[in-house]
C-alpha cells in the first residue's frame, strides 16, 4: 500500500457520497490489517518529535499536544485502560479469564470548534484502540489541523497509521454530511457545547454505535486561606492560575471560569489580587491573542460593564483591550461564564458552601490548598457534587483519563473475555 | 438647568457636518467629560464603572479614550437611569425579536428636547427645513402611549417636518398591517406636485406598500416625494431583496427618482442622532455626536478602510448612559474626512451585525443540569 498525502487525509467534502466512499476505504484498511497500540505509540512518539519545531511554537496547544503524544504519557494510559499486555496486542490475564481489546471499527470524532488541537486529541484516543478515524474538522481549524497532520505524515513512513484516518472539513450546518458521517461509524466521540452535542447525538447512528460525550462543562478554581494568604507562595499560585486561564483562550471545559477564595487569612485579598493581575499581564505578554471574534469582544465588554454597574461594591481590573479581565466580588453562586480570559474572583467564608451548590456542571476543580485535611474533605464533597477531576492549580488541562469521569481509549474498544475451555 | 447645557445648545445649533475633525473632537471631548462627571454623581454603579476604567477619563485627549459602555447594558430592567422617577417623561424601547430582551431608555424633558433638536438638525441637512405633507407608512396606533418603540420614535422624530400627517396602514383583526389604498390614493391626488415626506420602516415599506402596489400596477405619481426609511435590512435580506432593487421599486411606485430615497440608521439607544446615507453612499456623525469604529482585538479606532465594531457617541442624553455606546454593529471607515458629499468628519458604511457566537465548545454551560431535569 502507498502512503497518503496530506491532501488525501484532510479534505473539504461537499457530498454525503464522499464521506461514504472514505468510510468504505477506512473499513477496507482495518479489515486488512490490525495495528497494535505499540505501533501507534511509535508513530505518535515520532510525531511528537516532529512537532518540536520552532515554526510551530506559536501555534495554540502545541506544547500540550507534544506532551500527550509521547510514549511516556500514553503507555501508562494504554496499560491501565486496556491491560498490561495490551501495548503489543496481547491478552491480559484477569483471574481465570484473559482480556484483549479489539477495535470497534470506525470511530467518528466531532470535536468542538474552539479548542484548536481537539480534532487531533480526540482522534488519537480512537487510534490507540486500533480503530480507524473519521474526523469532522470544524472549518476554523482546517489550516492548523493540516499543519499538524503534515507532521504525522512525515513520521509515519509506512503509512500504516495515516491510512486509517480521514478528516472531513465541512460547515457545522451541513446536516446531510453530518448524517453521512454518523451512518458510517461504529463509535463516536463528541465534544462541545450543549447545542452541538444534542445536534450530533440526534444523528442517525447505527444502533450498535457507542457514543462518548465530553462536555458541556465548566471548571472552577478554589484556594484556601492558608494558600492564598501565604505571601511566599502567592506569585507562584497566581502564575499557575493564569496559565490555566490562558490555555485554549479559557474556552475549554477544563478552563477555570471562577476562583473562589476562602476568607480568613487575617488579611485582605488586595495583595493577592495585585499579584494575580501581574500574573495575567505577564501571561498576556508571553502569549498575546492574535485575533478575536467580534462577538467575544462584545461579550467581554458586556461582562465588565454589567459587573461594575450592577453592584457598586464589585471591583474589576482589565486593560482597555479585551486581552484579560478580573471581576472581583463575593458570594457562592456561579456566574454565567464569559470566557475570553475573564476570571471572576469570589470571596467566600467557606469553600465547602460554594462546592455544595454544584450539581454536575463542574468538570474540574483546580485547587490551591495549604490544609491537606481540608483538601481531602473538599475532594470528597466535589466528587459527590459531580466534579470529575480534582487537580492542582496549573494542571487543570493536563489531559489524562479519566476525563469527564470516563476513560478515553477503552470506551472505543470491545474488551473481549476469553475463558479457556481446555482447562 | 445643567451646568453644561449651554455647551450642548451651542453644538446643537451648529451646522451638523461643518466642523473639521480636530475642532469637532475638542468640542465633543470637553463636553463628554462634563457629562461623564455628571453621570458618575447620579448613579453609583456607573461611578463604579468609570472608576475602574483603566485610565482616568479626565486626562483623556481623544474621545476614543473615554470609557464606553456596551449597548447591551441598556437592556437592564429597570432601566439604567440618571434622573428621579418623577422626571421621566417617556421610556423608549428598541425593536427586538421575541427571543431578545429590548433595550429601554428613559427620557427626561431636557433629553427629549435635545433629541428632537438633534434629529431635526440632521434631517434638515438632507431634506431642507420646510414643513410638508407627511405620509407615514405605518398605523397611527403604533404611536401609542407610555413606552414608545423604535418605529414610533422614528415617526415622531420626523414630525417637525410635517405640515399634516397621513397614516396609510391600518391594523387588521389579527394585528397584521393592511394598506389603506383609498387613503393613499387620496394623499397622492392631493399632493401630486408638492414636496411630500414619506417615512416607513424598511421592511414595512417593502411588504405593505411596494409589494401590494406593484401587484396592482399602481404608481402614486408623487415625483417630489422624499422617502426616508430605517430599521435595517435583515428582513429584506431574508427575502433576497437587495438595496438597489428596493430603491428602484420604491421609486417606481412613488413615481420619483431613486436619489430621493434616504436610508438612515438609528437606534433608540442613541435617539436624536441618526445616520442617513449621503449622496456618496456613506454615513456621517454630526458635530454633537461621533462614530468610532474599533478593532475587536485592540479596541483601538481602526485606520481608514478598516473594519470593526461601531461605537456611537452623543452629547444629547443626560437621563441615561447613552453618551458612549459600543453597539453590536460592524462598519468600515471610508475616510476620516473629505467625503465627496462635502460633509466633514468620519464617513463610514455599515457592514452588518456582530455575528452571533459560533458553537463555543465545552465551557459555555450557563444552566445547571438539575434545572434541565
Amino acid at each position: 500500500m502507498t502512503t497518503l498525502s496530506i491532501a488525501e487525509i484532510v479534505q473539504s467534502v461537499d457530498s454525503p457520497a464522499e464521506i461514504s466512499a472514505a468510510a468504505s476505504k477506512l473499513r477496507q484498511v482495518i479489515s486488512a490489517e490490525e495495528i497494535t497500540p505499540n505501533e501507534v505509540m511509535n508513530v505518535f512518539d515520532s510525531w511528537a518529535k516532529n512537532l518540536d519545531a520552532r515554526e510551530l511554537d506559536d501555534l495554540p496547544g502545541i506544547p500540550f499536544l507534544r506532551m500527550w503524544l509521547r510514549r511516556g504519557t500514553l503507555e501508562p494510559i494504554v496499560t491501565r485502560e486496556l491491560g498490561s499486555e495490551a501495548p503489543d496486542g496481547g491478552w491480559t490475564e484477569f483471574g481465570r479469564a484473559r482480556l484483549r481489546a479489539f477495535p470497534l471499527g470506525i470511530v467518528g470524532h466531532w470535536p468542538a470548534g474552539n479548542v484548536e488541537i481537539q480534532p487531533i486529541l480526540s482522534m488519537t484516543c480512537g487510534l490507540l484502540g486500533g480503530n480507524a478515524a473519521l474526523v469532522r474538522v470544524p472549518s476554523g481549524l482546517v489550516d492548523l489541523t493540516r499543519i499538524l497532520m503534515e507532521k504525522l505524515v512525515q513520521g509515519d513512513l509506512s503509512g500504516r497509521l495515516t491510512r486509517r484516518i480521514f478528516m472531513a472539513a465541512f460547515e457545522h450546518g451541513r446536516q446531510d454530511l453530518q448524517a453521512a458521517m454518523a451512518q458510517a461509524v461504529d463509535g463516536a466521540m463528541i465534544w462541545g457545547g450543549a447545542e452541538s452535542i444534542l445536534q450530533v447525538r440526534s444523528l442517525p447512528f447505527p444502533h450498535w454505535a457507542r457514543v462518548s460525550v465530553f462536555g458541556p462543562r465548566i471548571s472552577i478554581a478554589a484556594m484556601d486561606a492558608g494558600a492564598w494568604g501565604n505571601p511566599n507562595g502567592q506569585k507562584t499560585w497566581c502564575l499557575r492560575l493564569a496559565r490555566d486561564v490562558w490555555q485554549f483562550d479559557q474556552q475549554a471545559c477544563s478552563s477555570p471560569q471562577v476562583l473562589f477564595l476562602e476568607r480568613g487569612a487575617g488579611g485582605s485579598t488586595a495583595q493577592f489580587l495585585s499579584n494575580l493581575r501581574q500574573a495575567f499581564e505577564t501571561e498576556n505578554r508571553a502569549h498575546p491573542r492574535q485575533s478575536i471574534a467580534a462577538v467575544l469582544t462584545s461579550t467581554i465588554c458586556q461582562a465588565r460593564a454589567s459587573w461594575l454597574l450592577n453592584d457598586p461594591s464589585h471591583q474589576a481590573a482589565f486593560p482597555i483591550d479585551p486581552a484579560w479581565t478580573l471581576l472581583v466580588g463575593s458570594g457562592v453562586e456561579l456566574p454565567v461564564p464569559t470566557q475570553g480570559k475573564t476570571l471572576t474572583v469570589l470571596e467566600v467564608d467557606d469553600l465547602a458552601e460554594a462546592i455544595s451548590k454544584w450539581d454536575g456542571n463542574v468538570q474540574t476543580l483546580g485547587l490551591g490548598m495549604a490544609n491537606e485535611e481540608k483538601e481531602k474533605k473538599l475532594a470528597l464533597l466535589a466528587g459527590s457534587k459531580g466534579v470529575d477531576r480534582i487537580v492542582k492549580l496549573g494542571r487543570m488541562h493536563v489531559f489524562v483519563p479519566p476525563w469527564d469521569g470516563v476513560d478515553l481509549i477503552r470506551p472505543m474498544v470491545r474488551m473481549v473475555r476469553h475463558v479457556n475451555s481446555t482447562e | 438647568m445643567l451646568p453644561f447645557e449651554e455647551k450642548i445648545d451651542r453644538l446643537l445649533s451648529m451646522p451638523p457636518y461643518g466642523l473639521p475633525p480636530e475642532e469637532r473632537q475638542s468640542g465633543l471631548l470637553d463636553l463628554l467629560k462634563d457629562e461623564l462627571d455628571y453621570a458618575s454623581g447620579r448613579h453609583a454603579g456607573y461611578k463604579n464603572f468609570i472608576q475602574h476604567w483603566p485610565t482616568d477619563f479626565r486626562a483623556a485627549t481623544r474621545v476614543a479614550d473615554l470609557p464606553f459602555l456596551p449597548v447591551g447594558v441598556l437592556k437592564a430592567n429597570p432601566p439604567l437611569c440618571f434622573v428621579n422617577p418623577e422626571e421621566i417623561k417617556r421610556t423608549l424601547t428598541s425593536s427586538s425579536t421575541t427571543s431578545q430582551v429590548p433595550s429601554r431608555v428613559v427620557l427626561d424633558s431636557p433629553t427629549a428636547r435635545r433629541m428632537t433638536k438633534g434629529t431635526v438638525s440632521i434631517v434638515r441637512d438632507f431634506i431642507g427645513s420646510d414643513r410638508r405633507p407627511y405620509l407615514v407608512v405605518d398605523t397611527p396606533g403604533y404611536m401609542g402611549t407610555g413606552e414608545l418603540g423604535a418605529r414610533g420614535a422614528a415617526i415622531q422624530g420626523l414630525q417637525p417636518f410635517a405640515s399634516e400627517v397621513t397614516y396609510c396602514l391600518s391594523s387588521g383583526g389579527q394585528g397584521d398591517l393592511q394598506l389603506d389604498l383609498e387613503r393613499l390614493k387620496q394623499f397622492s391626488q392631493d399632493h401630486q406636485n408638492a414636496e411630500v415626506l414619506v417615512y416607513g420602516f424598511t421592511f414595512i415599506l417593502w411588504n405593505h406598500l411596494v409589494k401590494p402596489l406593484l401587484a396592482e400596477g399602481i404608481s402614486l405619481n408623487l415625483p417630489k416625494a422624499r422617502i426616508l426609511h430605517s430599521g435595517g435590512w435583515k428582513r429584506l435580506q431574508d427575502q433576497a431583496v437587495e438595496k438597489k432593487v428596493f430603491d428602484e421599486k420604491l421609486a417606481g411606485v412613488f413615481g420619483c427618482s431613486a436619489d430621493r430615497i434616504v436610508d438612515f440608521y438609528g437606534m433608540v439607544e442613541t435617539v436624536g442622532v441618526i445616520y442617513p446615507d449621503c449622496s456618496a453612499g456613506n454615513k456621517h456623525g454630526p458635530v454633537f455626536g461621533d462614530v468610532i469604529v474599533r478593532d475587536p482585538l485592540t479596541l483601538e479606532p481602526v485606520a481608514a478602510g478598516g473594519h470593526g465594531i461601531v461605537q456611537v457617541c452623543s452629547i444629547l442624553p443626560t437621563s441615561f448612559p447613552g453618551h458612549l455606546l459600543l453597539t453590536e454593529d460592524l462598519a468600515q471607515v471610508i475616510a476620516y474626512d473629505g467625503c465627496l458629499c462635502g460633509r466633514r468628519g468620519v464617513s463610514f458604511r455599515f457592514a452588518g451585525r456582530v455575528p452571533k457566537a459560533e458553537l463555543r465548545g465545552c465551557g459555555n454551560l450557563d444552566s445547571k443540569r438539575s434545572a434541565k431535569n
